[in-house]
C-alpha cells in the first residue's frame, strides 16, 4: 500500500519546500553528471600510456655561449659523455622532447600539395621531432613494421640550414590516420610537394603535448640540427636516474664549460608539470561533486527532520489509526522518491542541455546520457539513505502522542 | 469484550515516579456506552490509551476480545487498533495536508482495502455525519464541530466494534457538543461499544454507565446502570 496519491496531494498543498528540494536535486544531477563526464574524459587523458618508461628517462637542455664553437662536434661529444656516465643506458640529442609541453607539429599530406583538389587527398597533423638514429634505443621504442633509420641516413646540419628529409619513422596512431587502409608502410607523406618515405612504424609514441587531441601522433625525422639550444634525452638503468641527474651538470661542464646546463627533469615530472592544471581541475571537480551531493543529502535530511517534527502529532494519529512502523517509514520514503524523481526528470533535461552548452562553448567532450543514468541512481541512493534515518525516528514516535499533545 | 485486571501504569521520569493507574480493574461488555469522569491528572487518558493499545502498561492483564494484549507485537497491536478500535480525540487530530475524503480514508488504506470499496465506505461515513458534500475541503476550512464530525466519520470508516473518545467535546461549544453526543449515541445504538472520557457532567449523565477515576483507580460505581443498547456483532450497515 503506497499512499502515492495522498502524498502527492499533500506535497502539492505545501509547495515551497518541495519545489526547492526538487530544484536542488535537479541542479545536483545536472552538474554532477556533467562533471563526471568531464572527469572521466580527463582521467582517460591523464592515464593514457605514453609508450615510454618515463621513470627511467630525463631531459636536459644546454645552451652554448662561447662563439665559434663547432656545435655539431659538441653535440656528438656531449652524447658520448652522457653515454660514458655510470648508470646511463643511452642518450640522444632530441630537438623536441616528448611530454614536455614544447615541440613542433605540422600537417603532412598523403599526396603532393598540388594534388590537394583530389578526392582522396588527406592532410593530417602530427607532432614531429628531428633526432639521431640512437633515439629509438634511448626511448626503447617497439618497431612493429619496417625499420628504424640508421646513423648514415641522418642529415647533419651545423648552422648551414639544410635539405628536407626523405625518410620518416611514424607512430602507429599517425600511420592509421594518414593511411587508414593499413598499407602505409613504404608510402609517402608530403611537405608541400616533397615526398618523404615512411620506412618504419613504432607501436606507441606520445608527442610533446599529452592534452592535444592527437597526443599519440608522432613522427621522427633523421635530421640532427646542432644550432640553437641542444636538448638531450637520457635513459638510465632502473633506480639510477636520480644519481645520474645529480651528477650530470658537473660532468657536462667538465667536458665543456662554455655553456649553461638547464632544465634537468625526469620525463614523468615533465608530464606531471604539464598536467598540473588538469589534475587541479580534476580535484576541484571532485570537491564540487562531494560538496553538491553532501549539500543535497543534508537538504533532504533536514527537510525530512523538519517535516517529521512538524508532523509528530499526525504520525502519532496515523499510528493510532493502525499504521505500522513500516507504513510510517514507507510514507517518508515514498514522499522522498516523488521529490527525487521529479528532480531527476528536471535534472536530466538540465544535464543534457548543460552538456550541449559545455560542448559547444568549451573544449569538453560530448556528453553521454549514460552519466545521467549513473548519477541519477547514485543520487537516488544517497537521498534514500538521507531519509532513512529520520524516517526511522519518525516510526518510533509513540502513538500516544495522538492523545497527549493538543 | 474488554477486561482489565490489576492494571498499573508507572511513568518513570528522571526524579519522579508517577503511578497513573494502580490495580485498575474493569469489565466492559459488548454494546456498552461508558462515560469516564474524574479530576485532572487522575489517569483517564492513561486508561484510554492503554485500552486503545496506544501505550503499554507496567503490570496486570488486559484482554480485548479474548486476546491477551500484553503479549502482542507492535505490528499486531497496530493491526488490532486498525480493525477493532476507532479513536476520537479532543483535538480532532485530522491530518492537515489531507482533504476530508483522504482523512476518512486513512484507516482503510492501512487495512489494505481496495480503492472502490474505500470510496464507498468513506462516502457512507461522511454522509452519516452530514459532510458528504465537502469531501474536497481541507480540515482548516471547517468549524471545530465539523472537524470533530469528520474525525468521527474516520473512526467509523473501519467499522470498529470499539470507540474510544478522549474528551471529544472538550473543544466544542455546548450546541456542537450535543450534536456530537447525539452522533455517538446513534453509533452506540447501532452496536458499537463506546468509552468516552468527559469533563461535562451533563454529557456523562446521558451515558448509561458512568465510572469515575480518582488517583488511578475506579472510585465509585454509584451511577452504574445496565447498558440500554442491544449488543450487535458489528456496526456493519450502520
Ligand atoms: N508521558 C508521561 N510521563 C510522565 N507522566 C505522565 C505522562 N503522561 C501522563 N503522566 C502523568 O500521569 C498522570 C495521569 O495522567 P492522565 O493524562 O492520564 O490524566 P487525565 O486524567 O487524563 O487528566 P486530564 O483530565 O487533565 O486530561 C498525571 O499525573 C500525568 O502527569
Ligand atoms: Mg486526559
Amino acid at each position: 500500500m503506497l499512499e502515492i496519491k495522498p502524498i502527492f496531494n499533500s506535497l502539492f498543498r505545501s509547495k515551497a519546500g518541495a519545489i526547492l528540494l526538487v530544484l536542488q536535486i535537479a541542479i545536483t544531477l545536472a552538474i554532477v553528471s556533467n562533471s563526471l563526464s568531464i572527469i572521466k574524459d580527463r582521467m582517460d587523458y591523464l592515464q593514457t600510456d605514453s609508450g615510454y618508461s618515463e621513470q627511467d628517462l630525463f631531459q636536459i637542455s644546454t645552451s652554448v655561449f662561447a662563439k665559434d664553437t663547432d656545435l655539431l662536434y659538441l653535440l656528438e661529444e656531449t652524447e658520448r659523455t652522457l653515454l660514458g656516465m655510470n648508470g646511463v643506458v643511452n642518450a640522444s640529442f632530441m630537438r623536441e622532447v616528448p611530454l614536455s609541453g614544447s615541440g613542433s607539429s605540422s600537417n603532412f599530406g598523403n599526396k603532393p600539395l598540388d594534388q590537394n583538389e583530389s578526392e582522396d587527398y588527406r592532410s593530417v597533423n602530427t607532432a614531429y621531432t628531428t633526432t639521431p638514429a640512437s633515439i629509438f634505443d634511448t626511448l626503447d621504442m617497439t618497431l612493429i613494421e619496417g625499420r628504424f633509420y640508421t646513423d648514415s641516413e641522418v642529415l647533419k646540419f651545423n648552422g648551414d640550414g639544410g635539405d628536407l628529409p626523405t625518410q620518416v619513422v611514424v607512430s602507429k596512431h599517425y600511420l592509421d590516420e594518414i593511411y587508414p587502409d593499413g598499407d602505409g608502410l613504404g608510402q609517402f607523406i608530403y611537405i608541400g610537394n616533397s615526398p618523404i618515405e615512411i620506412i618504419g612504424v613504432v607501436e606507441r609514441a606520445m608527442g610533446p603535448w599529452p592534452k592535444s587531441n592527437r597526443p599519440l601522433n608522432f613522427a621522427f625525422f633523421p635530421i640532427v640540427d646542432a644550432t640553437g639550444s641542444q636538448k638531450f634525452v637520457v635513459r638510465t638503468e632502473p633506480d639510477m636516474r636520480e644519481q645520474v641527474m645529480n651528477e650530470v651538470e658537473e660532468v657536462l661542464l667538465a667536458q665543456f664549460n662554455q655553456r649553461v646546463i638547464m632544465n634537468i627533469q625526469g620525463l614523468d615530472d615533465a608530464k606531471r608539470e604539464y598536467q598540473a592544471s588538469d589534475i587541479l581541475m580534476l580535484r576541484m571537480l571532485v570537491i564540487l561533486i562531494v560538496l553538491l551531493v553532501s549539500i543535497t543529502a543534508l537538504g533532504i535530511f533536514g527537510m525530512t527532520v523538519f517535516n517529521i517534527n512538524k508532523r509528530t502529532k499526525q504520525i502519532g494519529t496515523r499510528r493510532a489509526l493502525g499504521a505500522r512502523k513500516s507504513h510510517i517509514i514507507r510514507y517518508f520514503l515514498v514522499e522522498n522518491s516523488i521529490l527525487c524523481i521529479s528532480g531527476m526528470v528536471l535534472g536530466a533535461i538540465g544535464a543534457i542541455y548543460l552538456g550541449q552548452m559545455l560542448f559547444e562553448h568549451y573544449s569538453v567532450p560530448a556528453f553521454s546520457a549514460m552519466y545521467v543514468v549513473y548519477t541519477a541512481i547514485f543520487v537516488l541512493i544517497i537521498s534514500l539513505l538521507s531519509v532513512l534515518f529520520p524516517a526511522n525516528r519518525a516510526a518510533n514516535i509513540s502513538p500516544s502522542i495522538a492523545t497527549r499533545s493538543v | 469484550m474488554l477486561q482489565m485486571k490489576n492494571i498499573s501504569k508507572v511513568y518513570q521520569t528522571e526524579k519522579v515516579q508517577t503511578h497513573a493507574l494502580r490495580d485498575f480493574d474493569l469489565n466492559v461488555d459488548e454494546g456498552e456506552f461508558i462515560a469516564v469522569t474524574g479530576p485532572s491528572g487522575s489517569g483517564k487518558t492513561t486508561f484510554l490509551n492503554i485500552a486503545g493499545m496506544l501505550e503499554s502498561f507496567t503490570a496486570g492483564q488486559y484482554m480485548l476480545d479474548g486476546v491477551d494484549v500484553g503479549s502482542l507485537s507492535d505490528n499486531a497491536r497496530a493491526d488490532l487498533r486498525n480493525q477493532k478500535i476507532g479513536f476520537i480525540f479532543q483535538g480532532f487530530n485530522l491530518i492537515p495536508d489531507l482533504n476530508l475524503f483522504e482523512n476518512v480514508e486513512v484507516p482503510l488504506r492501512y487495512r489494505g482495502i481496495k480503492s472502490s470499496e474505500r470510496k464507498e465506505r468513506v462516502m457512507h461515513c461522511l454522509e452519516q455525519v452530514g459532510l458528504a458534500s465537502r469531501i474536497k475541503h481541507l480540515p482548516q476550512q471547517l468549524s471545530g464541530g465539523q472537524q470533530q464530525r469528520v474525525a468521527i466519520a474516520r473512526a467509523l470508516a473501519g467499522e470498529p466494534r470499539f470507540l474510544l473518545a478522549d474528551e471529544p467535546t472538550g473543544n466544542l461549544d455546548s450546541l456542537m457538543a450535543r450534536q456530537v453526543m447525539e452522533l455517538l449515541e446513534q453509533i452506540n445504538r447501532d452496536g458499537a461499544t463506546i468509552i468516552m472520557v468527559t469533563h461535562d457532567p451533563e454529557l456523562a449523565r446521558r451515558a448509561p454507565r458512568n465510572i469515575q477515576i480518582v488517583d488511578g483507580q475506579i472510585a465509585d460505581f454509584t451511577l452504574y446502570q445496565k447498558p440500554t443498547a442491544v449488543p450487535v456483532a458489528s456496526v456493519a450497515g450502520a
